[in-house]
């Protein structure tokens, strides 16, 4: 699709959103009439976000003008230089800003009350488009998803799920169009599920939504079937999983996966712990056991986990049959936080690669690496809270060292401003130095009707080459608003910040 | 007991005398009596009059059968004697009948025990002093030889005596002076003894002060046996204010607490202080069938506790953020007792990162990503999201693959591997997959194999063939 097909079908696509819009205009003025035995609670979102970036672009540079290090790097005007025999050299070069401006509306659902007693309708819809953009910010050329569609019946310690829904375990989230059961027995809970699966982080399947954009794709539907039971004894809980994804004429595998999550708290101590296998490939998957002991009241948490990490790629592509290795990684923890208004913490960790057993040529590359990271929150005031962190990241071939601080004014619960700076430092993956960068923003939160919250900001980057990289710095400005309108109850907590 | 003896005037004592006397008398009376309230209730002198009264009968005629109207002697009995010569005149009135919720039956214990029923002065004599040392206080002791009771607040068993509040038709100045039996201030009381007692003694006990008013000014579930056997005040009874009172069972304070309380949750554990409602500040409707079990608190006559919305000690972990996959995961549906399901996707799959990822994450994700401190692809398909973005950014291959990139490192191509089985997600997020088959195919220009020398072909070659197939001619096993 070329960008004036995509413009003109923006404005039918604008249309649809805005009758979206008004569609969560018309749950709010819904709520305003309640309905005796029924229930409705959703919410509609309208957001729209403006991002610039500066794309690298090849030049070629002609081989006289090469400088030819000492070391064997080649260089044009400070930037790395790539040579091959019998051809021209070539040098990325930073390319002059574009700009995508994209937007969602969200409607989200759930409805009960029509006379069977435990019967709901969930729904969570997005349409999205792309506003004219140099560019498309990811998935904004996919007009439309239906995130969950699913009717829900509890009866007892059973709950009926039919429809598109999200099953969110140690295998991380798995997206279907299908029915799951569930049934809980006093402290034992199982589950079973299946149907048509869906792509990883998507909601179409992978033969459709990512026709055109892989080499290799399964050419048919893909069936997730799967089955959990978890047991919570004492104040341990555990679950037990099994997935198994296949293709509809049962051909191939996709994945098969089995994993095992628990938790416990014992006296002076929680513990946390998952492991997963791929029978798939045969290997064991990411793994983790957490010991937190707190101290001191409470007040101080000390934390130690030890991890391992293996990425996880079905069966259906090349990239797990090229062995990816995991790293193991122990990472020690310690948060202060003396008062609820207060909290502070640092944290260490090293990772080992385990051996890639890969010929090499030249020399080994480094297969450690080390993050830290600190952080500090602190309410100073009832209206006031300060929030700062620093992360450091130093793996093979990558680096990162950035730093964010904000400020941000409540003085009600109807409005909040919040302003934030930032700066980093990094290397991506195994090219040269790519300078420092210092950004700062604003934004707000605004309650304008009882329930609807408009919010937005808009932040800054300043980038500064450390001339060995791209020469071009790549300054941008991004911006987002958003209109979110309730309906019903959510006694669901706010969401928090990651420390 | 006020008894309502007057004295009759003696005429011939001038009147100042007279004022002065009974001024006088009422000091001494109130000074010897040290404002004793049997002494100056029980206003007949009966230590006065012992001898001339050998029996009680005599002036109480009406106690064995109960008759109120012969309970008292009447005026004229006393003015046999008191006839204004020797004795003063009486002008002594019938008193009113005091109001009250006994039972008790003189004529009963007569009827039961013959000869062998409790004297009058066993029970309203005081201890070794004489029949006619009669004293306001009824001497209990002598009822609980039989009805073995020691203390008659605590276990005597009440409705021996009483009837129930609702059938005793008190005043409500009368039932606001009833006294707190001692065992009703134990720090045990509300929690414990309550309603141990309640099942116990079937509410007997609990009647003789209460209706089942009383009950519910905190019990939201009316339905609760021992509170339908209570009776309820009749129309028109006036009850003295009562207060809810609620405390916190000590399971409450277990820090794991809102985290275990649905494994124990029934209308029985909950429903005498929680209404549906209380749930459902935390709880997401639909309720659960716990919930739904309880009474709504429209239909409660009692406010039940207000619950306030709280995280469970787990979310307050300064590190929440990074445990609260396993914690979901471990425990799958605890989550969902609180949040909805769009409560998770505002952060996964939120338009605008809804505050899992720091303010400008997009700038410097790269290091995050390559870190793999979180696995992205859970949220982020690889294809679609990253290297969608990727390309447009100029950070892709094009055609054959040469140097240029990955410009920190020499002679990239002949040292990649080891880079790509560290980080083979990063390659994805750049690269397609036919990227590396230009080398790593039987079809390709250099046949490199990706496979490690231990590669389950076998394994592969069963599980998913046609994926093999993408680089192989034929059964790899077989040679293709």
């Amino acid at each position: 699709m070329n960008h004036s097909d995509r413009t003109g079908g923006s404005r039918v696509r604008v249309l649809q959103m805005l009758g979206a819009g008004v569609m969560a205009s018309g749950l709010a003025l819904f709520s305003a009439f309640p309905v005796h035995a029924q229930g409705v609670r959703g919410w509609g979102g309208t957001n729209v976000q403006m991002i610039e970036l500066r794309p690298l672009g090849l030049d070629s540079i002609p081989l006289s003008d090469v400088t030819f290090a000492p070391d064997g790097g080649t260089t044009y005007q400070g930037r790395a230089v790539a040579c091959r025999l019998g051809d021209l050299c070539t040098a990325y070069r930073v390319l002059p800003k574009v700009r995508a401006v994209a937007i969602s509306q969200d409607v989200s659902l759930t409805a009960w009350g029509f006379g069977v007693q435990g019967l709901s309708f969930t729904t969570l819809l997005r349409v999205r488009d792309d506003l004219g953009s140099d560019f498309i910010w990811p998935r904004a050329d996919d007009d439309f998803d239906a995130l969950l569609g699913y009717a829900q019946l509890v009866q007892g310690p059973m709950r009926l799920r039919v429809g598109r829904q999200e099953v969110r375990s140690g295998l991380g989230f798995a997206a279907f169009d299908g029915g799951s059961a569930t049934a809980t027995f006093g402290d034992v809970r199982v589950e079973a599920y299946g149907g048509r699966s869906m792509a990883r982080g998507l909601r179409e399947p992978a033969n459709e939504a990512l026709r055109g954009i892989e080499t290799f794709l399964p050419d048919q539907s893909v069936y997730l079937l799967g089955a959990a039971a978890g047991w919570r004894i004492s104040r341990t809980s555990v679950t037990g999983r099994y997935h198994r994804e296949i293709l509809a004429d049962r051909s191939a595998l996709a994945s098969e996966r089995a994993s095992l999550d628990f938790t416990s708290s014992v006296p002076g101590a929680r513990i946390a712990g998952s492991i997963d296998y791929d029978n798939g490939f045969g290997r064991v998957g990411k793994g983790h056991l957490s010991v937190s002991v707190p101290v001191a009241d409470g007040k101080v948490v000390l934390e130690t986990t030890a991890r391992r990490y293996v990425p996880y790629f079905d069966l259906s592509t090349i990239w797990g049959f090229f062995e990816p290795v995991s790293y193991s990684e122990v990472e020690a923890r310690v948060g202060w936080s003396p008062t609820r208004r207060f909290g502070t913490w640092l944290s260490g960790g090293r990772r080992d690669y385990a051996d890639a057993r890969t010929t090499v040529v030249v020399k080994l590359l480094t297969d450690d690496g080390w993050r830290a990271n600190a952080g500090v929150h602190w309410r100073l005031a009832e209206a006031w809270q300060l929030e700062g962190g620093y992360r450091l990241e130093w793996g093979p071939g990558g680096y990162l060292s950035s730093g964010d601080v904000s400020a941000r004014f409540s003085p009600s619960e109807r409005i909040s401003v919040t302003a934030s700076g930032m700066t980093f430092q990094q290397i991506e993956e195994f090219r040269l130095g790519e300078g420092r960068a210092l950004g700062g923003g604003l934004s707000f939160d605004l309650g304008v009707l009882s329930r609807a919250r408009l919010a937005g900001g808009v932040s800054v980057l300043r980038h500064r080459s450390d001339g060995v990289g791209p020469e071009s710095p790549w300054n941008q400005t991004r911006a987002w608003t958003g209109l979110r309108i309730e309906v019903g109850d959510d006694p669901g907590l706010a969401a928090r910040r990651r420390p | 007991m006020r008894m309502g003896l007057e004295m009759g005037r003696a005429a011939r004592v001038p009147a100042a005398v007279r004022t002065l006397g009974a001024l006088a008398a009422a000091v001494l009376l109130s000074a010897v009596s040290g404002g004793s309230a049997a002494a100056q209730e029980d206003g007949f002198p009966h230590e006065r009059h012992e001898g001339l009264f050998p029996v009680c009968s005599g002036c109480h005629q009406g106690v064995p059968e109960n008759d109120w109207a012969t309970f008292f002697p009447s005026i004229d009995l006393c003015n046999q004697c008191h006839t204004g010569d020797e004795q003063r005149t009486d002008t002594w009135s019938q008193r009113e009948r005091r109001e009250g919720n006994l039972r008790f039956a003189h004529g009963f214990h007569e009827a039961l025990f013959g000869d062998f029923a409790p004297t009058c002065e066993a029970c309203h004599s005081a201890p070794d002093q004489g029949r006619m040392s009669v004293s306001g206080d009824i001497q209990l002791e002598t009822c609980w030889t039989c009805h073995q009771a020691t203390d008659h607040q605590t276990d005597a068993p009440c409705v021996t005596c009483h009837v129930p509040l609702a059938e005793s038709g008190l005043s409500v100045g009368r039932i606001a002076g009833f006294p707190l039996p001692s065992d009703h201030a134990a720090p045990t009381w509300l929690l414990e003894d309550h309603p141990a007692l309640a099942v116990e003694t079937s509410t007997g006990r609990c009647s003789v002060c209460h209706t089942s008013d009383r009950c519910l000014a905190c019990h939201v579930d009316a339905e609760r046996e021992p509170i339908q056997a209570m009776l309820a005040a009749p129309e028109g009874m006036e009850l003295p204010p009562t207060w809810a009172r609620y405390e916190a069972p000590p399971s409450h304070t277990d820090e794991q607490w809102l985290e275990d309380h649905g494994a124990s949750a029934s209308r029985g554990e909950c429903g005498t202080c929680h209404t549906s409602d209380s749930c459902m500040n935390c709880h997401v409707p639909p309720a659960p069938s716990a919930v739904r079990s309880l009474v709504a608190h429209a239909d409660a006559v009692a406010p039940g506790v207000s619950l306030a919305r709280i995280a469970p000690s787990t979310h307050e972990s300064l590190f929440f953020m990074d445990t609260h996959s396993t914690l979901g995961a471990s425990n799958a549906g605890q989550c969902a007792t609180c949040h909805v399901d769009r409560f998770c996707v505002a952060c996964h799959d939120g338009p605008t990162g809804g505050g899992y990822h720091p303010g400008d994450f997009v700038a410097r994700h790269a290091a995050d990503a390559f870190g793999r401190d979180a696995e992205c692809a859970t949220c982020h398909n690889t294809q679609a999201f990253c290297r969608e973005c990727h390309v447009q950014a100029g950070m892709t291959s094009f055609g054959r693959l040469g140097p240029g990139y990955h410009d920190a490192q020499s002679l990239w191509l002949l040292r990649h591997g080891q880079a790509a089985r560290q980080n083979l997600e990063s390659c994805a997020s750049c690269h397609a997959q036919n990227d590396c088959t230009q080398c790593h195919s039987v079809l390709g220009a250099l046949k490199v194999s990706p496979h490690s020398p231990d590669f389950d072909a076998q394994r592969a070659w069963e599980r998913s063939p046609t994926t093999c197939l993408a680089c192989h001619i034929g059964n790899p096993i077989g040679g293709g």
